[in-house]
């Protein structure tokens, strides 16, 4: 079977079609089954306790679910085979939205559980809380797929998770100034400021995740402009 | 012969550092070996023609593909195998499954031909038994041969081996110089290797690079001539010499200049290759 030629490339249907049971497989689904479990545990903790759910615990642990399942995309684009399928015909940003094509609907899968388990009384608003899910989902692929662009490793996925705790630790609660505060609870009067900062977020990560879907850049090129005349790189 | 792959003025830094430093070589059909020390720059010159990353200057070709623009590029990678120098797999795939996987990467969507072709290379490279065992449960010398296999896949006009025999027992490199000898025969190969004797025993031209620049292009003949009259036998270790170390004779061998009268031996590939790297060193520093 010769190399297929310029001349009789396939269609990209029929390329989407056939790679996209070996790309399930290549899912980190072990991240994404502990990540959307434990999700779902911290979600349901309302019920297991005793008396009447508290909104202002449902809401957060509904935001430590919102956390768990974003660190478990981190690990999105971890690739061991990374190196052997460099270079190949099909590009990477479609490799890439593929990925985020099956593992998004299993997170929103799993985020529409996780809202559900929370008791109705003490839901926090649906939209706006997910708003903060999906930003939060969206920093963790920006960064993963960030680390794949930057990088040469293979399987970024573990420092991506770490670094995005660190911050979901100290800078909502440690570094931003109350007046730009993004954990507020229900009622309070800068719910709707933080929610606009929350939507920036999404859209700032959204581009970063858009950016970074191409070949990634050589080491050490990262701020560095391509020479005229060479094409981008991949790794 | 015929020239498939060409590059000329082929410049890389890293930081500070020339990877590669003006670069310009020729290849044709059949098995080119690529020599040098760690660090000489030979995988980022596999890298570069494989079009896994660009050149800060310069420009090559490969069976007639531009790899400067995006279309040619991807003809580029459409004619070519790569084998990286640490292959990674998806350690739950079976043999059969990551070769696939690959020759889907490969653009091959029609399925029926595809798993035809996919047995055909698991055969060629022998491993047709173990084709439904994971990846992980394979030895380091048959997941070698999976990623030779994903490399074949597709028939490509130009095979790039980046140290291929590395980690495996003498049996194991034997069968692989039999597969690369056999893929080499129809297609372009450049083979990186710190093997001398595969070099010998499998290349018809030879390659020596040292500090990013290319210190020798010929024949594994004529880079053994690099030590004719230069390799001299002696019962102690000649401090003239440039490396000498002793033999299961008990005599030591010694390569550099011969003192007058030497008793002199007759070289190996292995002898004109370091003497290639040590006139390099000699050249930088002066």
């Amino acid at each position: 079977m010769r190399p297929v030629t310029s001349e009789r490339r396939p269609k990209p249907y029929a390329v989407i079609r056939a790679l996209l049971r070996p790309l399930w497989r290549t899912l980190p689904r072990p991240a994404l089954a502990a990540a959307g479990g434990l999700g779902l545990l911290l979600a349901g903790l309302p019920r297991l306790l005793s008396g009447a759910p508290d909104p202002w615990l449902c809401l957060n642990l509904l935001r430590a679910a919102g956390l768990c399942l974003a660190l478990g995309l981190a690990f999105l684009f971890d690739d061991p085979a990374r190196h052997t399928t460099a270079p190949v015909p099909v590009r990477r940003p479609l490799r890439g939205a593929l990925r985020l094509a099956l593992a998004v609907p299993v997170a929103a899968l799993c985020w529409t559980a996780a809202l559900l388990l929370v008791p109705g009384q003490a839901r926090p608003p649906v939209g706006a809380v997910t708003l903060e899910a999906a930003a939060t989902a969206a920093l963790a692929l920006a960064g993963a797929s960030a680390a794949v662009r930057c990088t040469d490793g293979t399987r970024p996925g573990a420092a991506v998770a770490a670094g995005l705790t660190a911050v979901a630790v100290t800078v909502p609660t440690l570094l931003l100034p109350q007046r730009w505060a993004l954990l507020v609870a229900v009622g309070d009067q800068r719910w709707a400021d933080a929610h606009g900062r929350w939507a920036g977020l999404l859209v700032v990560a959204v581009a970063v995740v858009a950016l970074c879907a191409p070949e990634p850049l050589r080491r050490g090129s990262v701020l560095r402009p391509r020479p005229r005349g060479t094409a981008p790189t991949t790794a | 012969m015929t020239v498939t792959v060409s590059a000329s003025g082929l410049t890389l830094r890293y930081g500070g550092t020339a990877a590669l430093d003006e670069v310009t070589l020729r290849l044709t059909e059949g098995v080119t070996g690529l020599l040098g020390p760690n660090g000489a720059g030979k995988t980022t010159l596999l890298r570069v023609l494989a079009t896994a990353v660009p050149p800060d200057r310069g420009a090559f070709s490969v069976l007639g593909h531009d790899p400067s623009t995006t279309a040619g590029r991807q003809n580029v990678r459409r004619a070519l195998g790569y084998l990286p120098q640490n292959p990674g797999f998806h350690p739950d795939f079976t043999a059969f499954e990551f070769v696939d996987y690959v020759a889907i990467l490969k653009e091959m969507t029609d399925r029926g031909a595809r798993h035809r072709e996919v047995r055909r290379i698991l055969d060629a490279v022998d491993l047709s038994e173990v084709r439904g065992r994971r990846i992980k449960r394979l030895s380091g010398g048959m997941r070698q041969r999976v990623a030779l296999a994903a490399a074949l896949v597709g028939d490509p006009g130009f095979l790039v081996l980046d140290e291929p025999t590395v980690g495996l027992d003498p049996e194991q490199r034997m069968r692989f110089r039999e597969l690369i000898a056999q893929a080499g025969e129809g297609r372009t190969v450049l083979l990186s290797t710190h093997q001398t004797e595969d070099v010998a025993m499998l290349c018809h031209r030879v390659i020596v690079m040292a500090q990013g620049r290319l210190r020798f292009e010929g024949t594994p003949a004529e880079l053994t001539a690099q030590a004719a009259g230069r390799v001299w036998s002696s019962a102690e270790r000649d401090p003239a010499a440039r490396a000498g170390w002793r033999t299961g004779l008990g005599t030591f061998r010694n390569v550099g200049d011969p003192p007058e009268g030497a008793d002199l031996l007759e070289p190996t590939l292995e002898d004109g290759y370091l003497l290639t790297l040590d006139d390099a060193s000699a050249e930088v520093a002066a």
